[in-house]
């Protein structure tokens, strides 16, 4: 009897002091804001670069640069006692996380990412402006387009910190090997074909590569099986020069130059000048075949840029001399855009600390030690671009190249989910299911229906 | 007469072998996604997608476990997903047994009703309860601990499901002769019925201990900071979007599937036998 009673409390007992001890556990509850003096806030980033200044550094990883930042902050700070807990989350967890944190009440204070990912959250009034801690001495640093980018309606909602050009990248060895070396660029240049020239060089790739150096080799990337990479599709689209958005920020794509860009990719793909099965292809397998000198040019940013490059060095691929390329258009004017990265504020309602949240990014935006590690992207302050170009000479080029660049968000409410409805149309341009007119009229009809919708919900156009 | 029996015993072997062939080409078949998994880990990242691939890795290198070991805190990620999926399963475990004999044998008012109403939930999505889940669990300060992730996961109604129809399967008669000898309900339920669903319990241990080891959405949102986080939000958080390695990826997702494998190695005995057993009612 003594046994079955016994047995039956063992249950209880565990199941109540799991219970109670999950009330108990709250070892990382935030006590924000609670005391006077005390004031904890959280910062989230994506992975960016490992270590402060870089990646050579003992411990080097992706948070260390903010934690060190969050050290120094508070080590200056004099109104508050403040403490700094930075998390790192993976890209792909960015959405659910935040989403679930705001509709809870508890969204991070700061969070360190390219603004493209985030200009929803702006249009949601999720973030809060930044123009009170922008100064003329830093508009002055910072070059008008980066501004540009992280304006939306009248206010600044990040402050720039560094910039990851996207451009295109070839293999020039595979260049030589075809017969094309006057098509090659300087080691630092950034090349700029016109596309006749281009399609020159997809023909002379497909047809000149030796087979027996480079087989199952195709001259250019081509994918479209999920949003990764879109930006340059995007870029593609515009070959012709239409503009993407017009003025009112509505998609103008369906016009005779957005279709003559879509006839130009089906064109290439059915012509065999890029890889097959585009549709089922993503960025990250047209990268890696990139690497694995499957391709002749591909997609590139500065940072896949840099790492494909120390891949290499560390005889983890391939080693190839890779150049870099814009985007050619019929006009003549190449294509680049930037990912532009910075630092936002969530407006958490508590104003003690969204006011320490907005010191805290005023300072990593702009205390001289720490702008310097903008140097592992591209960095967007002119001074500490020309402090770092004997190391890096690539940043005079993205430099010079920056006047090609165009904003392919447009700042538009509802981007993300544009972006959802971009890979089936181009997946039904390269299957045959339909024609480049309709994938062209079908997106911007879609697009514009999104873009409208979240234009009713945003707190930017509503104002 | 004989030679028939030989004919057909000779054509019987031979069925035998063309089956056995099928099943051996199809279980090789699926078998190749996690040798090409295990193999693409020891690779280096510009090997796994070449073409044509390496079916066997020419070099083998362990770079990228020391990798995910030595840069990520991937043991303290392996013990919370270890300690959660096993706390959950053990707490459900006991939960939808004492559940499942109730409804199964007690009689009491409004059984039937109750037990539809509970099992109405399995056709709720949880994606569609993470938001509220997630604010009890904030009002009880569970954010960031592992018991966020544990008491969600205990009072499901697939257990209960599964179980009573082990619980059904056993003659009512069993219960009643042991009451006529004198035995208490807790006697009936620990000695004699537990015992008899050993099988059904064996098959929910692994069904629920996969399900919240793969727990992957809720365990995101629960456990942010670094100390709580489980093997598979922490493997998935060494993915950059445009920056892969497909080897370190493939290394991280056979950390994150061996200790499943070895799981089902060794529970497979009543997997089997759970599923097979709650197919059929007598």
């Amino acid at each position: 009897m003594f046994k079955k009673g016994f047995l039956a409390s063992s249950m209880a007992m565990i199941l109540v002091l799991g219970i109670l001890s999950g009330c108990t556990g709250n070892d990382s509850a935030k006590t924000n804001g609670k005391s006077k003096d005390q004031v904890e806030i959280s910062v989230w980033l994506t992975p960016q670069w490992k270590g402060v200044m870089d990646g050579s550094e003992k411990g080097a990883d992706y948070d260390s640069f903010l934690k060190h930042a969050g050290e120094k902050f508070a080590a200056q700070y004099k109104e508050h006692d403040v403490k700094v807990n930075v998390e790192v989350i993976a890209g792909d967890q960015r959405d659910e996380l935040l989403n679930v944190n705001l509709n809870g009440g508890t969204p991070p204070d700061v969070f360190f990412e390219s603004v493209f990912a985030m200009g929803d959250y702006v249009h949601r009034g999720a973030l809060v402006p930044l123009n009170d801690i922008v100064d003329e001495k830093a508009k002055k640093d910072i070059a008008k387009n980066y501004w540009d980018s992280v304006t939306f309606g009248d206010d600044i909602y990040f402050y720039p910190f560094s910039h990851m050009p996207g451009t295109l990248a070839y293999n020039a060895d595979m260049f030589k090997a075809a017969g094309l070396d006057e098509y090659i660029g300087d080691k630092n240049e950034i090349k700029t074909w016109k596309l006749a020239d281009y399609e020159k060089i997809l023909k002379a790739l497909k047809k000149d590569l030796p087979k027996d150096k480079y087989p199952n080799a195709y001259p250019m990337a081509l994918y479209a099986l999920n949003n990764q990479g879109d930006t340059w599709n995007l870029a593609y689209f515009r070959m012709f020069g239409n503009p993407f958005f017009n003025d009112k920020g509505n998609i103008a794509l369906n016009d005779a130059n957005g279709i003559k860009a879509a006839e130009w990719m089906k064109k290439i793909y059915d012509s065999g000048l890029t890889n097959p099965g585009a549709e089922s292809v993503s960025s990250n397998d047209a990268n890696a075949m990139f690497q694995n000198q499957q391709l002749a040019i591909s997609f590139t940013n500065s940072v896949l840029a840099s790492n494909a490059k120390a891949d290499m060095e560390s005889g983890k691929a391939p080693k190839f001399d890779m150049r870099l390329a814009n985007i050619p258009s019929e006009s003549g004017k190449p294509l680049t855009f930037t990912y532009v990265t910075g630092a936002a504020v969530f407006n958490t309602e508590d104003k003690t600390r969204m006011k320490v949240s907005k010191d805290f990014v005023k300072f990593m935006s702009t205390d001289p030690e720490l702008v310097k590690a903008s140097k592992n992207g591209v960095p967007v302050r002119t001074s500490v671009a020309e402090e770092f170009k004997g190391d890096n000479p690539i940043f005079a080029a993205y430099d010079e190249n920056a006047k090609y660049m165009f904003n392919f968000t447009g700042n538009v409410p509802g981007y993300s989910q544009l972006r959802q409805i971009l890979y089936p149309e181009l997946q039904a341009l390269y299957t045959g299911e339909k024609t480049a007119e309709q994938i062209v009229k079908d997106y911007q009809e879609k697009g514009n229906q999104i873009i409208e919708e979240s234009k009713a919900n945003s707190v930017i156009y509503k104002k | 007469m004989v030679g028939n029996k030989n004919r057909n015993k000779k054509k019987k072997e031979k069925m035998d072998i063309i089956s056995n062939g099928v099943v051996i080409f199809f279980a090789l078949l699926s078998l190749f996604p996690l040798y090409w998994l295990m193999t693409s880990s020891l690779k280096n990242s510009s090997d796994v997608v070449k073409m044509p691939p390496d079916w066997i890795p020419k070099t083998i290198s362990f770079e990228n476990y020391v990798d995910v070991f030595n840069n990520q805190p991937a043991l303290r990620w392996a013990f919370n997903s270890t300690y959660v999926s096993l706390v959950s399963t053990i707490a459900l475990i006991m939960v939808s047994c004492l559940a499942a004999y109730a409804f199964s044998k007690l009689r009491f008012k409004g059984r039937n009703i109750l037990f539809i109403i509970f099992i109405s939930s399995l056709m709720v999505p949880k994606e569609v309860m993470i938001v509220p889940l997630f604010r009890i669990i904030q009002d009880f300060g569970m954010v960031n601990t592992l018991n966020g992730m544990i008491w969600p996961n205990v009072a499901t109604a697939f257990g209960v499901f599964m179980l009573k129809g082990f619980f059904d399967a056993i003659p009512d008669s069993l219960r009643e002769s042991a009451k006529m000898d004198g035995a208490s309900e807790f006697t009936v339920f620990f000695k004699i019925m537990l015992p008899m669903v050993k099988p059904g319990i064996g098959a929910l241990f692994i069904l629920n201990f996969v399900q919240v080891w793969n727990d992957y959405l809720w365990q995101l949102v629960v456990g942010q900071d670094e100390n709580s986080k489980t093997l598979m939000v922490g493997i998935a958080t060494l993915m950059q979007d445009l920056n892969p390695n497909f080897a370190y990826k493939m290394a991280g997702a056979t950390v994150a599937a061996v200790p499943m494998l070895l799981i089902f190695i060794l529970f497979q005995r009543y997997f089997t036998k759970g599923i097979s057993i709650g197919a059929v009612k007598e």
